[in-house]
């Protein structure tokens, strides 16, 4: 700070409160910096550091290789796999709810908005545990099927592909609920009613004005839901088979069992880089969306 | 409203879509409650006859439960504590000072809300495994920490924000010192936002598996663990009571936040209104 400028009391004034309030800034701010650099960013460095030390200490690639070939190709691949199969399936079943809520009269839509909240405060292993017990071979859903007669029931629904999207859907749905609840509300629905005036059927109104509308929060949706799911575990090692082994199982599995942790650093770092790839489409697609809406507006 | 005019197909369909899609939330849930009364954990459903028996056995001789439960509720206490301190003072910092870098200190925080938690568990195992740290519950609490400060930092900073800055203008001017106005104005206004921060803070800690599981030993285990343990080494009927009892927790924990929250707005507004439920879900957060 420099006091051998003559300047205006006032301006002298702000300046130093600035600073103090600069500097008691940076006092409360330190706690939670520390921290999260300790605990968060240093060991993801340490992790980084490991998956290119081969058992010498010396620099290597071929934890990457491993991660990138055989079995451990094909885990990454299913991991790609399912989360875009849940990300589809939790936008499409997130959209129409999302959708019916913002139609319902208030009490039932904040009913229908518990029981979408609800589940997200349940553990996630506790919801899985639900899913097993219904989709079981001797499950409520099979065992109504079958009471109905239909073809080919009781269905595999367990430990296998379809039981593990059902179960991931359901974890990542109350995201794409809220999120896209929030863009709904958004729209101008005025839009709507005046293309209907001008003749345009339904059809059109929600291609042509709905749509565009409410795209980029169904992509940022789709986007988040894809990026949670990659890393996670307990549905897919609980509801799945050896066909739906996903990356966080592995990397646990080579952790715990095979004492692998150079391999296990390397597939650790390949999916923070595919979330940092999802996260940085999830930056461009809102920044579209915000041009969009700015011109729209214009 | 101004809108469409909506036909009674259109509504029919809409009513149906989303009964089925309610239920699709709900039934897992309800499945749990119903079975944990009946007879025969694994096999069919509805239950051929009603017992109370798996909660019985909950608290029986030599049940695991009882230890894991302490377990957990220790390290949640302790992660509350951290990430309550961690949560205040970042929130003050980001609410009511001139920070330098503020938006690298917000996606700092935010980072282990969207990073895998696997990654986040493999680091801190790697961390604490030389430090022979492995199976300590401070070991835990302090990664569990990671999780649910970031949370905490959400939801305080929102209601900070929410706290009129001219309240504590005014009573600095006549003469309060910081702490003062800090400990008669900011405190009792910021005091349902603290307590939901610790609710979320202890719900996150009590309910997370994988870094409880990468830090575990063996006389470590964690309520989730042993929830996991139980459906896949031991088949454990008694699993069903305790899901059951974790269900109606969290669901206790729902209707606390949802409480705190609205006597915190002055019971403005409608305890139940789908603003206020998703409010609680997003953490006060804005949408988008």
């Amino acid at each position: 700070m420099s006091v051998s400028t003559p300047a205006l009391p006032a301006a002298r004034i702000r300046a130093a409160l600035a600073s103090r309030r600069t500097r008691y800034g940076l006092l409360t701010a330190l706690p939670v910096v520390i921290y999260l650099l300790v605990l968060f960013v240093y060991p993801i460095l340490g992790t980084l550091a490991l998956s290119l030390k081969d058992e010498q200490g010396g620099f290597t690639l071929h934890w990457y290789a491993d991660t990138l070939t055989g079995i451990n190709l094909s885990v990454l691949l299913t991991t790609l796999r399912i989360s875009a199969e849940t990300a589809l399936a939790s936008l499409v079943l997130g959209f129409l709810l999302a959708y019916a809520v913002s139609r319902m009269r208030p009490l039932f839509a904040a009913l229908a908005m518990v029981l979408v909240v609800a589940p997200h405060f349940v553990s996630a292993l506790v919801r899985t545990y639900g899913w097993i017990i219904l989709l079981g071979d001797y499950g409520v859903l099979n065992e109504a099927m079958q009471a109905v007669h239909l073809p080919g029931a009781p269905y595999q629904l367990l430990y296998n592909e379809i039981g593990v999207v059902i179960g991931t859907t359901y974890v990542m749905l109350p995201y794409t609920v809220l999120l896209l609840y929030g863009v709904m509300r958004g729209v101008d629905r005025r839009l709507l009613a005046a293309a209907a005036s001008m003749g345009a059927g339904r059809l059109v109104i929600f291609r042509r004005i709905y749509l565009p509308l409410v795209a980029p929060g169904l992509a940022s949706a789709g986007l988040l839901s894809f990026i949670l799911s990659l890393g996670y575990y307990v549905t897919p090692r609980l509801m799945g088979g050896p066909n739906q082994t996903m990356i966080a199982s592995l990397i646990e599995q080579q952790v715990t069992k095979d004492y692998r942790w150079n391999g296990a650093a390397a597939q650790g770092v390949v999916l923070l880089l595919i979330t940092f790839a999802g996260l940085l489409l999830l930056k461009v697609v809102g920044s579209l969306g915000a041009s969009a809406k700015q011109r729209s507006n214009s | 409203m101004i809108g469409l005019r909506s036909t009674r197909t259109g509504r029919l369909a809409l009513t149906v879509g989303a009964t089925v899609m309610l239920l699709y939330l709900a039934l897992p849930l309800v499945v749990i409650i119903i079975t944990s009364f009946g007879d025969n954990a694994f096999g069919s459903f509805p239950p051929d006859s009603w017992t109370l028996q798996w909660y019985e056995v909950l608290v029986a001789d030599g049940s695991k439960w009882p230890a894991a439960l302490s377990l957990s509720a220790l390290i949640a206490a302790l992660t509350t504590v951290f990430s309550l301190i961690l949560g205040v003072t970042a929130a003050i910092a980001l609410t009511r000072s001139e920070l330098p870098l503020r938006s690298a200190v917000y996606a700092l925080v935010l980072g282990p809300l969207i990073i895998p938690q696997v990654v986040i568990a493999l680091g801190l195992f790697l961390l604490f495994e030389p430090a022979a740290m492995l199976g300590s519950p401070v070991a835990i609490a302090l990664g569990h920490t990671v999780l649910a400060a970031p949370i905490a930092v959400l939801i305080l900073v929102a209601t900070l924000r929410g706290i009129d800055e001219r309240l504590e203008d005014a009573a600095a001017s006549m003469g309060a010192g910081r702490l003062t106005v800090a400990r008669r104005i900011t405190f009792p206004l910021a005091a349902p936002g603290m307590i939901a921060a610790a609710i979320f803070s202890f719900i996150t800690s009590f309910d997370e598996f994988f870094i409880s599981q990468f830090l575990a030993s063996g006389d470590t285990v964690t309520l989730p663990v042993q929830v996991f343990n139980s459906l896949t080494f031991d088949i454990d009927p008694s699993v069903t009571a305790i899901s059951a009892l974790l269900i109606a927790a969290a669901l206790l924990a729902l209707v606390l936040v949802a409480l705190v929250r609205w006597l915190g707005s002055g019971r403005r507004g409608s305890l139940l209104s789908v603003e206020a439920t998703a409010g609680i879900a997003n953490h006060g957060r804005d949408a988008g």
